[in-house]
């Protein structure tokens, strides 16, 4: 739920029912006071009665008139107290019931005891009300109208340096050198915000820099000491008169030198292809660099009876560092011969665009996707690093080519798409 | 034959000059910039072995200085490094190859006698192993005069069985020498290769010099 519709889950309603209970606390006061002014009105038709009988010593005219009707009961009470009371009358002109304000009060005229009685329409009191609320009802609508179209057209400009500031966040990329670049805006919050995406972008920016440099350093003062092992270890083969049990120990030795050596190497260069190590020279030809590596192995797939069929587009060719290139079809044809069968299929297929190299094998038991990641491998065997594949991937990705791995039954599908 | 080992790291060094003593080399071993100047000035050797990375100098100095003193002693550059900037521009420099840490003595000792060979020109281009006989300039093989057809990758290996003969040369180091190192952690194939080589020199007259040890390497030797 986006925030401006939260927002307006509670605002509207509120907003709603704050006029609403407003209005009505308005119509009644309102109300009252007009009502108070009625009463004063005919407090004052009262005095003018008093006097024109205290002066004229008789009773006023009756009148009936629409909006004023004075009248005068004879009454035996000697004493009656003056009264306001509200009193519906049938209009027959309009065939309704019309609310009147009468004043009752005692007048004594030559000794004989009045109650004169005067009403006032309240009529036009009632149709000021009515006028009041319908403006307020007005004014709702049109609030919710304002309130709407500002939500439909501020709003989106309002959030603008939000959803810029979002979308450079979601393209931030670690390896890139580029720092994000986010819009200026005098919103506080706002710039609140920019500030924080850009120090934490910075700060994830140079532990990771500090992180790939520590790998690099660590792997270049591995290459010494492992040199030592390597070299001692091969002078120790060398050694007169080894018994088996000696020789054995020496290869176990040596093997694990071996790995760790690779191993290190491995790293070594996938810090170099995400620092940008490799410089692109120049357009080679990828064609020919495939046929170049495909017979390059041809040794170890004829030793396992793999039958690679090829169908490569001639001079099909690539802004690329010529070493990366190898390492890259090195890396995916040598992962297509080892999980791969004896007796297996290897097909190759380049074309302008791309890259497939299938391979028949077992179902992977991992997820395709993850045989990218590093240390990540299906076979258990120690000639196996599980860096191959992340190798491959990060050529990839320093050149933007996409990268696919599937599994169709029977088969390994790796897809390269070249972008020229 | 003179070698000179720039290395600033001792328990390398002794494991080079160890190996390359065993191959009737004379090794000199100089631990940092200063001392190998001095030792370049006052010799003249076969071939370097040059670390570049060193802790007082960089290493392709040297190189610049041997220019300077038009000396033609053969260099192979060692470098924990792997940069292939480091390596173009030492052989711009005028070495004569470049490895990289960790690297297996008995490529390395290859590497020097393949230094060497190109160095000295007079008739040393033939190496001769009991009736064996290999014209590195042809890349040609006789037993006994009679010419032994073999394929690129055996002929390498045989180079390679020579240059480190009476020593174990692990099937790790034979298929690096061969395919680099990008064949991952399987050696198998080179089986085929040793298989057919050993037969084509056998067929030729040949004993069979070539010996498998525990399963672990091979060894090339008359006894």
């Amino acid at each position: 739920m986006k925030l401006i519709a939260k927002y307006n889950r509670v605002n509207i309603p509120m907003t709603i029912a704050v006029l609403l209970i407003s209005s009505i606390a308005y119509y009644f006061i309102l109300h009252h006071v007009l009502l108070r002014q009625v009463d004063k009105d005919l407090r004052i038709e009262k005095q003018e009665i008093i006097h024109h009988i205290q002066i004229n010593g008789s009773l006023p005219e009756t009148s009936n008139y629409k909006d004023q009707q004075i009248s005068f009961q004879p009454t035996n009470a000697a004493s009656f107290k003056e009264k306001f009371s509200t009193q519906l009358v049938y209009n027959k002109n309009e065939d309704e019931e019309e609310p009147y304000r009468k004043i009752d009060f005692l007048v004594t005229q030559n000794g004989t005891n009045y109650i004169a009685t005067v009403k006032k329409s309240e009529q036009e009191t009632e149709d000021i009300v009515r006028l009041i609320l319908m403006i307020t009802f007005l004014v709702i609508a049109f609030l919710l109208l304002a309130l709407f179209i500002t939500n439909r057209f501020l709003l989106g400009k309002l959030w603008k340096p939000f959803n810029h500031t979002l979308n450079q966040l979601k393209q931030f990329n670690l390896s890139s050198k580029n720092d994000i670049t986010l819009d200026s805006t005098n919103v506080d919050e706002f710039i609140e915000l920019n500030d924080t995406a850009i120090s934490l972008t910075q700060k994830v920016k140079s532990d990771y820099e500090s992180l790939k440099s520590f790998t690099g350093n660590a792997s270049h003062e591995i290459q010494t000491p492992l040199a030592i092992i390597k070299n001692k270890i091969e002078l120790l083969s060398q050694s007169e008169h080894l018994e088996e049990s000696q020789v054995k120990i020496i290869q176990s030795l040596n093997d694990a030198a071996s790995r760790l050596s690779r191993l290190n190497q491995s790293l070594l260069l996938l810090t170099k292809i995400e620092n940008r190590q490799f410089e692109d020279k120049e357009k080679i030809n990828l064609s020919a660099v495939l046929e170049k590596r495909i017979e390059n192995f041809q040794e170890p797939a004829v030793l396992k009876n793999i039958t690679v069929e090829k169908n490569i587009v001639e001079g099909v060719s690539i802004q690329m560092n010529d070493s990366l290139a190898d390492i890259l079809l090195s890396n995916i044809i040598l992962n297509a011969i080892k999980h791969n069968f004896p007796g297996g299929r290897i097909r190759i297929d380049l074309t302008e665009n791309s890259l497939v190299v299938s391979n028949s094998g077992d179902e992977p038991k991992v997820k395709t996707i993850e045989l990218f990641e590093r240390f990540k491998k299906e076979s258990t065997s120690p000639e196996s690093l599980g860096l191959g594949l992340s190798i491959v991937k990060t050529i990839c990705d320093s050149y933007g080519f996409d990268i696919s791995y599937q599994y169709e039954p029977g088969y390994h599908i790796l897809t390269v798409f070249l972008k020229n | 034959m003179k070698i000179l080992i720039v290395e600033d790291e001792t328990a390398l060094s002794e494991s080079i000059a160890e190996y390359l003593s065993k191959q009737e080399y004379h090794c000199d071993v100089a631990g940092n910039f200063h001392g190998a100047i001095e030792k370049i000035e006052y010799n003249d050797y076969d071939c370097i072995l040059l670390d570049i990375t060193l802790p007082d100098g960089d290493g392709l100095k040297i190189l610049e200085q041997l220019k300077e003193d038009k000396k033609t002693d053969g260099v192979l550059i060692i470098s924990a490094k792997n940069s292939l900037d480091d390596k173009i521009k030492g052989l711009d420099l005028g070495a004569d190859d470049y490895l990289s840490k960790p690297f297996h003595l008995s490529e390395l000792n290859a590497r020097v006698a393949a230094i060497i060979r190109r160095k000295n020109f007079d008739g040393k281009s033939i190496i001769q192993f009991e009736n064996l006989c290999i014209d590195t300039q042809k890349k040609s093989v006789t037993v006994e005069k009679t010419p032994v057809e073999l394929t690129k990758k055996e002929y390498e290996l045989l180079l390679y069985f020579v240059a480190n003969k009476k020593r174990l040369l692990s099937k790790e180091a034979i298929a690096e020498h061969l395919w680099g190192n990008e064949m991952g952690g399987n050696f198998d194939f080179i089986y085929t290769h040793i298989k057919n080589l050993r037969k084509k020199l056998m067929d030729a007259g040949n004993a069979d010099y070539i010996k498998s040890v525990y399963g672990m390497g091979y060894k090339f030797s008359s006894q």
